[in-house]
């Protein structure tokens, strides 16, 4: 539960369309109990994944990349769009060996797609 | 609602609104002094829809698209108001932004697309990579922009760099700096004939797409997917897909049951607008929909928390969407004969 009110409590309110007594549509701003619970389990399985893989590229196990594609909340096809690199050369530059081989030309083309500084993107935050 | 000043002084009043694009629009024609509300326009624009995109992913779930696509409910409700206006895209950012300066200091405000993740006062909770979030700008500020975002509470400020890096996003949820204003409109709109235009083409997009994907068949495809989902993906999987869903039908600034209780209120409105008891009893109908997409929510709720779990299945929640797709179909078919009658 408190995941739930911390993230609905956070920000600004969303206003939706609820019949009143008159058989009038009135706007009011509390979220339904269903959007609740099923926004928390998206962004803790997407927090969760998160941490997953900032391990996994501290275990060395993949590349930095990996996590800042997640953290933008892409995949490999929006990032290959996005970078301008094919598809294939983006997922085989998340293998940690091959990404840290790679040139600065290619590595500042992630960096402006995904909006990272070149030393961001060589490292993962180590909390 | 708050007031503010526009570029030379016109006082322009934010509204809050259920959604980004018919709140934006109902302010752009507000603002010239055609008063028209949130629901009207997106009758008119014919906003009402269901897509289900397998294809197309955002953070690994599916896209289940409870109206038209982005931009275009604003184009057709202009046309069918007959209002004079502008919609730009850039493939340079400085362009755009200089562009949208000019446009401000003659005292427009301008409607823009903007990636709801890049923008710098959204909350994790709304933060999605998804490039078709409406705003308005009204005016410069010193190094920043004031703007007014109709589903949130009060008009926010937004730094300059901040308002480029959302209208400008590298890939493919790149709005590209899709501005809109309305130069003119016409102060006396036919409402009537606007109207009858918009629910006739809802009906055709309801029903008359022959792909499997979108209208009432589009709803069929997701329920049969949904029923599906435990014994293909895993419990846990499946819940994730269906809180994705959930989360469009509630959550992405649809005014509650994917927007089907917007629709019940443009319904109502035009029912005062003919005097018609038939489109007054099809708003009654809209509502009992909008209620079962409401139910099938819960029910979806109720999954993920696993209360009651011999009762709340997922077979359930395919069945709510199942009989979702039967209204609306019945629905929409009767609007059809209610349109016709309708006079202009």
């Amino acid at each position: 539960m408190e995941l739930e009110d911390e993230i609905f409590n956070d920000g600004l309110p969303k206003k939706y369309y609820k019949h009143n007594d008159n058989g009038q549509y009135v706007l009011e701003t509390d979220a339904p109990w269903a959007e609740k619970v099923s926004c928390a389990l998206i962004i803790s399985s997407n927090r969760a994944n998160l941490e997953e893989i900032r391990k996994a590229v501290l275990a060395g196990q993949k590349s930095p990349l990996c996590y800042y594609i997640e953290l933008r909340q892409m995949d490999p096809g929006m990032l290959a769009n996005a970078a301008g690199i094919a598809v294939f050369r983006v997922k085989r530059h998340f293998r940690p060996e091959i990404f840290a081989k790679l040139k600065p030309s290619v590595l500042n083309r992630y960096t402006k797609a995904l909006r990272v500084t070149l030393e961001e993107l060589k490292t993962v935050p180590n909390i | 609602m708050t007031t503010e000043l526009a570029a030379n002084g016109k006082p322009f009043v934010h509204h809050h609104g259920a959604h980004c694009e018919t709140a934006v629009t109902s302010a752009l024609f507000r603002y010239q002094g055609v008063d028209i509300s949130e629901p009207m326009i997106f009758g008119i624009g014919s906003g009402i829809f269901f897509g289900y995109l397998p294809f197309v992913k955002l953070v690994h779930l599916q896209v289940t698209a409870f109206r038209n696509k982005p931009g275009s409910v604003f184009r057709k409700a202009a046309k069918r108001l007959g209002a004079n206006f502008v919609i730009k895209t850039y493939r340079d950012p400085q362009q755009g932004m200089d562009e949208l300066r000019q446009v401000l200091k003659t005292g427009q405000i301008v409607g823009l697309a903007t990636n709801l993740y890049w923008l710098p006062y959204v909350s994790e909770r709304h933060r999605h990579n998804f490039g078709g979030h409406n705003i308005i700008v009204m005016r410069e500020t010193e190094g920043g922009f004031r703007i007014s975002d109709p589903t949130f509470g009060d008009p926010v400020d937004c730094s300059a760099d901040g308002l480029e890096q959302a209208r400008f996003v590298p890939g493919p949820m790149n709005p590209r700096g899709f501005m809109y204003y309305t130069k003119s409109v016409n102060p006396h709109p036919d409402l009537r004939r606007a109207c009858i235009k918009g629910m006739k083409n809802s009906c055709g997009l309801m029903l008359r797409i022959p792909l499997p994907i979108f209208g009432v068949r589009g709803m069929r495809f997701l329920a049969k997917k949904v029923i599906k989902s435990p014994d293909k993906l895993g419990f846990q999987e499946a819940c994730r897909h269906l809180a994705g869903t959930v989360r469009w039908v509630e959550e992405t600034g649809t005014g509650g049951a994917g927007f089907r209780y917007m629709y019940a209120a443009f319904m109502q409105e035009a029912s005062e607008l003919f005097g018609s008891e038939d489109l007054a009893q099809l708003s009654r109908e809209m509502t009992a929909i909008g209620d079962t997409w409401r139910e099938f929510s819960v029910t979806a709720a109720r999954i993920i928390k696993q209360r009651d779990k011999e009762e709340e299945t997922f077979a359930k929640a395919g069945g709510l969407i199942l009989k979702c797709a039967d209204l609306e179909e019945a629905f929409f078919k009767k609007l059809q004969k209610v349109v016709r009658t309708l006079q202009t």
